[in-house]
């Protein structure tokens, strides 16, 4: 390694820190799940939970019945959520150019939760199919708003930060409202409402195995689909043109991250609702630490956004418990403050 | 010697405003070509058309005796590098990563990068004397050491012809002087390069040779000492120094410095 270390040029320093990464968080990922399990009203000890993970039989009944139809559920949502929402933020923000696009700021979400509304008030209630129309429906509602907002946001090539955070607002809050006009057209569809208020709260509830593995299904399409992107996106960042005469082709580079981006925050919202901020703070820390090499971030950052929700909504079902917080309330808080560090951190450098 | 760029009848106009007209040119190979004219003139309308990033109105631009259109441009740009005048990075990449991006050409769909390619990236660093400049922040270096690294990039695409827009631009003198001697270097090494300059005064002894461009005129070129001439320039340039006491004096004192300098 020496020898090959002399005659090229590469960053091994910088990837042995990556796989040193990789491993510290896939370690985290583990050790999150299984305390996250024995967490909650019931607490069940640690040991326990390993053991009836791998077919152990040590456990009550109840104690089977809270893991596996309650918390499981909801840990592997939370972490496929987290990882969703954080490789979409990685892929917007390559494809804007810009540190601060995330799923949430660019109205995308929005545009998710619109569509599953309309899954869920005009068309039948929630079953395994219907789920699957919910989950096609935020999918077409997040590529129709961030097709729209990349329209918008667009001067030139690049995408200057107003232009970017003020078509997302205006996008995002009107998609919001048009969801609650629908809740108010479907007054005597209860389950509806519910499940919109959680969405718009971003909760994540207590989903059913058959709708995991739908989004399961989403999030692998959509990591396989950004395997290929993250080099393109290294490329993009040198600016369009630049890109276009070293032989990438920009417009389908372009048109392939807008459909991904959009199949995992779909995945995300379908599970999850509007949960804000993730997919900004999680590629942002990381890239702090591997520096900004899509191909290097991109492992990097499903990992870590899938334990930073898992964590986050471990937070928020027990603190105040027997009451829970809202997940996506707790990423406001903690994003809020970050979100408004970074425009300002990047004011000078990406404004113009 | 074999031609490397060709343009044939070339014209191109950016909406109702035509920039070039009937271009008739050839880039040899291991010819070094300064091209120089107003502002507006269509200096860097010509590279991006040698880039193959523009595509003309009218004519051909050839490449190795191949229309460009009928050329992808992964081909373009293994043997055409542009280096254009700015480049907005908005994360943070090093040096190395941003010298990466000059084997894109080259990469396959899902293929990382080969011994091959990171051998063309450290010989690109080592022309230009930036290898020792790798780890760096390629947004945190000074401007001279920006635009040697843009060269590597360029370079590291392993080209015949590298387009350089306005690579004097934003430097301090030194600087100049290095982008001078980093341009003979290159030549030495067998790489043709057009470059556009804004500063007549860098390119005799340089340059092999000029291309003037000058608006609703057919574009001249010749040897440095053919097309520098005032009378010339005077047209070109539309400025008239006699008109102007002060551009004559500067003139008439740089004049006589270059004949001390002779002398």
């Amino acid at each position: 390694m020496e020898v090959t270390q002399a005659i090229t040029a590469h960053d091994w320093a910088g990837e042995r820190r990556q796989h040193w990464l990789l491993a510290i968080l896939a370690i985290l990922l583990v050790l999150a799940v299984l305390v996250a399990a024995g967490m909650g009203a019931v607490h069940v000890p640690l040991w326990l939970v390993a053991q009836s993970m791998i077919g152990g039989e040590s456990l009550s009944a109840d104690q089977r019945i809270i893991l596996f139809t309650i918390r499981l559920p909801r840990i592997f949502a939370s972490l496929l959520v987290g990882g969703a929402l954080s490789v979409s933020g990685l892929l917007f923000q390559g494809l804007f150019r810009n540190p601060l696009a995330d799923p949430y700021v660019i109205g995308s979400s929005g545009g998710a939760v619109l569509g599953a509304s309309i899954g869920v008030f005009l068309l039948p209630p929630i079953s395994v199919a219907g789920f699957g129309t919910t989950a096609l429906l935020a999918f077409a509602g997040a590529l129709g708003s961030i097709t729209l907002v990349y329209w918008l946001a667009r001067v030139d090539g690049r995408t200057p930060v107003v232009a970017l955070l003020l078509a997302g607002f205006a996008v995002s809050t009107m998609l919001s409202y048009s969801s609650y006009f629908l809740e108010v057209l479907d007054r005597d569809f209860g389950t509806g409402m519910r499940v919109l208020t959680s969405w718009l709260h971003g909760t994540i509830a207590q989903p059913t195995w058959p709708q995991l593995a739908i989004v399961t299904l989403m999030l692998a399409i959509g990591l396989a689909g950004s395997v290929p992107l993250a080099r393109n996106l290294n490329t993009l960042a040198l600016g369009e043109e630049y890109a276009t005469h070293l032989g990438l082709s920009v417009q389908q580079t372009r048109i392939a991250v807008i459909v991904i981006g959009s199949i995992l925050t779909a995945a995300a919202v379908a599970l999850g609702g509007l949960i804000s901020f993730v997919g900004l703070i999680v590629p942002h820390m990381l890239r702090m630490v591997l520096g900004p090499d899509h191909v290097r971030l991109l492992p990097a950052t499903a990992l870590a956004g899938a334990l930073f929700l898992l964590v986050a909504d471990t937070v928020a079902r027990t603190a105040i418990a027997p009451a829970e917080l809202p997940v996506g309330v707790l990423t406001a808080l903690i994003g809020g403050p970050f979100f408004l560090y970074l425009l300002r951190k990047t004011k000078q450098g990406v404004m113009s | 010697m074999k031609p490397l760029i060709e343009f044939a009848h070339v014209g191109f106009a950016y909406g109702d405003r035509s920039v070039l007209t009937d271009l008739d040119a050839t880039v040899f190979g291991n010819q070094c070509i300064a091209v120089v004219g107003p502002n507006g003139a269509g200096k860097t309308t010509l590279l991006r058309l040698a880039a193959g990033t523009l595509a003309p109105a009218h004519g051909k631009v050839l490449l190795k005796h191949k229309d460009l259109r009928s050329l992808k441009q992964r081909e373009i740009a293994r043997s055409v590098a542009f280096v254009p005048q700015n480049v907005e990075v908005p994360f943070s990449f090093t040096v190395e990563q941003f010298v990466e991006q000059g084997r894109t050409p080259f990469l396959q769909m899902f293929a990382g990068l080969s011994l091959v390619d990171y051998d063309a990236m450290r010989r690109a660093m080592e022309l230009t004397d930036t290898w020792s400049l790798r780890s760096r922040v390629f947004n945190e270096l000074s401007g001279g050491e920006r635009q040697r690294v843009k060269i590597a990039l360029g370079l590291a695409q392993q080209p015949r012809l590298l387009l350089l827009d306005e690579p004097m631009q934003h430097l301090d003198i030194g600087r100049q002087f290095e982008m001078i001697d980093l341009i003979d270097l290159l030549r030495r090494e067998g790489i043709s390069i057009v470059a556009s300059m804004h500063d007549l005064a860098l390119i005799e002894g340089t340059f092999s040779s000029v291309w003037l461009l000058s608006p609703d005129q057919p574009m001249r070129q010749g040897l440095p000492e053919e097309i520098l001439r005032p009378e010339i320039l005077e047209v070109a340039f539309n400025c008239q120094p006699h008109h102007r006491p002060r551009l004559q004096r500067r003139i008439e004192e740089r004049m006589r410095d270059r004949m001390e300098h002779a002398s």
